[in-house]
């Protein structure tokens, strides 16, 4: 019997200990100061081009913030191809990440559903002018629900060389462009794998920046109904044009995205190419082992011969419009430390993060330091003015929808390999765009 | 076959040994087989009636020294139940519950209960017609598939019978290495082997005079591209076929087609009277084997077409997945699902009694 009341006494002791030990923990944290983050880790989700491209910045954030609050952080690099279904995966149990990055298009759907959490504007650095085609995805009823993190904006890279050979200067017209891929197709028809301009059937944001530069638009906005409007004059205009740089200039895979355009155009059998600013570095320097990321840079056989410029579009001395890709960061609504995961995103966002990232060839988050790169590295130089003019695709919750039915590919694979006309091509996409965006 | 020649003949001695009445037929020699295959079943089942009685006693014994002797093999069997029933029925249970709610994105990611919807689901996919147009893609290159790699399979096992051992030697194992090759790689494989920038198969085809097959490409047309996916399908498919059919024919006695053969009968005739019919069995059981397999087809395509097939390359599985995963329209992924499942199970019932009927012969 005594022996009985000893072992409650025990678990009652334990029981008390424990509610104690809650009680000092929620007393702490209400009289604690909530950015001293002494004793906890951040879980920060990031794409692997932090990674491989500018691990520096990260750790450079990481370090102030941990000087400031006293928290770890744990990074965590993920892949682009599978990102959302682990977060998926992540956000559907309780171990979330504090923190998560995730491409701008990939944005709104998250937002919609409530996945994250509202972060207080005025706390970043530069938010006033964040770039708008960042931001836009963060914006849900007024509130702010992720920061934009970088900016990429595409651009036309040319061989030098083979310019130069057939006497030609870079376009600053459409119809430059034009005359330069006639003459150079002329001047290398002795070699069979010649493009040139290289333009895989399946890349759709280089196709719509034709359709902008037309004035047309994916869809349209009335009222709160969405309406695909590619086949609209305007747009058709623009797929034509771009439908006739393929089927003239371009050689190869017509069902290909872009994925592997930097090493089809090292082969040195391509005059131009319409890539991101920082894909100039890519053609001229790969790994030795793609699958490798620790294998040595080995350069290709365009090093030396490559050069950048906007690529010339409707408007005289005005560039296409460019897609501007990038990336935002959000903090999870199911995150436990809030208050601490802003923090590090404060400094992960900051104008000294930003020059990092300028100094490795990304575009920096916000317009008022869009001239450092223009100062610092005229070789994206392109690439910035490119994001002064870029579209977006429509801020829909269910974007990610098109995006993942490959509307916009089939209509362009349907374009290019003449299984349809341009007209019933995008009245298909328009019907399939219309349904996806206005679905409950 | 061999396996119900020496059954027959032990239940013979068995009754001989118990001193019964000698029910058993007298069949020759075991060795003269499929013939008195038939008989040698009946003697089977004429000896087990008879000795049923005979045995009783022991076995009554036996029962009193367990007192459980009923739920032995229930017990026995229990482990392996439990297992499937906790890896295969709950899931299942799940999709089918899944298929009757409105499961989105945001009720995953916010923990929400999903409503019911009761048959919403089905009848929206039932009413769409790009649905119906993957049912029949479905169907069509299942059907092509398995004729295909099982025709193919039965023409690599003929040939393995008559080559020389060195060489079967060097099939088999060649069959085995490709056999051990996951589905994934040896479509990454084949993917590069077709692409059409650095392809060694355009390559290839260009060497022949007078044919440009430079920077071709093997997706634009549907046709080809399906051509590719049903190459790797079967590709992948042939060495469980060739090996389990050669095995299947190891069973046919030589005697049989000899005495065939010495009747006048042509290789092909002895094919089509002799091996075909034993091996029919056999056969049903791969194709149906086959029949699933190809009917639920999902990595091959999904790696040939870079994780993002086209509309012409979906099939059901690759069709339920977009719509689950890629969408978060897990519910209606989930019915599309069931559907599958559904139209499988014809074919399955035909598989599992092919098994009892086997079984029964053993």
């Amino acid at each position: 019997m005594r022996r009985k009341v000893a072992i409650a006494a025990v678990l009652a002791a334990t029981l008390f200990g424990a509610a104690a030990c809650g009680g000092d923990d929620k007393g702490g944290e209400t009289t604690k100061n909530p950015l001293d983050g002494t004793g906890t880790t951040l879980k920060v989700w990031l794409m692997v081009d932090a990674q491989s491209g500018w691990q520096n910045v990260v750790d450079d954030a990481t370090a102030r913030y941990k000087a400031a609050t006293g928290g770890d952080v744990k990074v965590e690099y993920q892949q682009w191809s599978t990102v959302l279904t682990n977060l998926d995966t992540a956000l559907a149990g309780s171990d979330v990440p504090d923190v998560v990055e995730l491409g701008n298009t990939q944005m709104s759907k998250y937002v919609f559903d409530g996945a994250f959490a509202e972060l207080d504007k005025t706390k970043f650095e530069n938010s006033a002018n964040w770039l708008t085609g960042l931001s836009g995805a963060c914006d849900f009823e007024g509130k702010q629900y992720c920061a934009p993190y970088y900016a990429g904006a595409r651009v036309l890279i040319y061989r030098t060389d083979l310019f130069e050979k057939s006497g030609l200067k870079p376009p600053t017209t459409y119809d430059e462009l034009l005359a330069a891929a006639a003459k150079l197709k002329a001047d290398n028809a002795g070699d069979k794998n010649f493009a040139a301009f290289y333009m895989p059937g399946a890349y759709w944001y280089a196709a719509m920046s034709w359709v902008y530069n037309e004035g047309g638009a994916i869809a349209k906005n009335e009222g709160g109904k969405w309406t695909g409007t590619l086949s609209s004059p305007e747009a058709q205009a623009g797929l034509t044009k771009w439908a006739d740089l393929v089927k003239n200039y371009s050689k190869g895979d017509v069902t290909k995205d872009e994925a592997d355009q930097d090493a089809v155009f090292a082969q040195g059998h391509a005059a131009m190419l319409y890539g991101n600013g920082w894909e100039l570095g890519a053609v001229q320097q790969q790994r030795k082992d793609p699958n490798d990321p620790n294998s040595p840079m080995v350069d290709t056989k365009v090093k030396g011969k490559v050069a950048a410029v906007a690529l010339p579009g409707a408007t005289a001395g005005k560039g296409i419009p460019s897609f501007l890709g990038g990336s935002d960061l959000a903090i999870t609504e199911k995150s436990k430390q809030k208050e601490l995961a802003q923090e590090w995103l404060k400094y992960f966002t900051d104008s000294t993060a930003n020059k990092g990232l300028i100094a490795k060839g990304a575009l920096p988050n916000a317009t008022n330091l869009m001239d450092e790169v223009v100062a610092t590295k005229p070789d994206n130089a392109a690439a910035a003015n490119a994001a002064k003019s870029s579209w977006f695709v429509p801020v829909a919750p269910h974007w990610a929808d098109v995006e993942q039915q490959g509307v916009l590919v089939q209509m362009l694979r349907d374009i290019v390999t003449g299984k349809a006309t341009i007209a019933d091509a995008t009245k298909a996409a328009d019907d399939k765009i219309t349904a996806a965006l206005n679905q409950g | 076959m061999e396996n119900v020649v020496v059954t027959g003949g032990d239940p013979r001695a068995a009754a001989d040994r118990v001193g019964s009445t000698p029910t058993a037929p007298t069949a020759g020699a075991p060795a003269s087989a499929a013939v008195t295959g038939a008989d040698a079943a009946a003697g089977l089942i004429v000896a087990s009636a008879g000795g049923d009685d005979l045995v009783a006693p022991e076995s009554r014994r036996r029962r009193g020294l367990f007192g459980a002797d009923r739920a032995t093999p229930y017990l026995l069997i229990a482990p392996a139940v439990v297992a499937l029933l906790a890896l295969l029925g709950y899931p299942l249970y799940r999709v089918v519950v899944l298929s009757f709610q409105a499961m989105g994105h945001r009720q995953l990611i916010r923990g929400e209960d999903p409503a019911w919807v009761g048959f919403a689901n089905y009848t929206r996919i039932f009413q769409d017609s790009v649905f119906w147009s993957v049912v029949v893609r479905t169907v069509a290159f299942t059907a092509v598939a398995v004729v295909l790699s099982v025709l193919l399979g039965l023409a690599v096992a003929l040939l393995m019978r008559r080559v020389a051992r060195p060489v079967r030697t060097a099939m088999v194992v060649a069959m085995m290495l490709a056999w051990a090759m996951p589905g994934l790689v040896s479509s990454q494989v084949f993917l590069w082997l077709v692409d059409a920038n650095f392809g060694v198969v355009n390559w290839m085809i260009d060497q022949i005079p007078g044919v440009d097959f430079h920077n071709h490409s093997w997706f634009a047309d549907p046709l080809q591209g399906w051509i590719v996916i049903t190459a790797v399908v079967v590709w992948g498919a042939l060495p469980f076929l060739a090996i389990t059919l050669f095995a299947g024919m190891s069973q046919v006695p030589k005697e049989l087609s000899e005495a065939a053969t010495v009747d006048g009968a042509n290789p092909w005739q002895v094919f089509c009277a002799v091996t075909l019919p034993i091996l029919r069995p056999l056969l049903g059981i791969v194709t149906t084997l086959s029949i699933i397999w190809d009917f639920q087809v999902f990595t091959q395509i999904w790696v040939l077409r870079n994780g993002r097939p086209e509309d012409e390359f979906q099939t059901l599985s690759i069709h339920s997945f977009i719509t689950a995963f890629g969408q978060s329209k897990y519910s209606l992924g989930s019915a599309v699902a069931v559907v599958t499942v559904l139209l499988m199970l014809g074919v399955m019932i035909f598989y599992v009694r092919q098994m009892f009927k086997i079984g029964e012969q053993d």
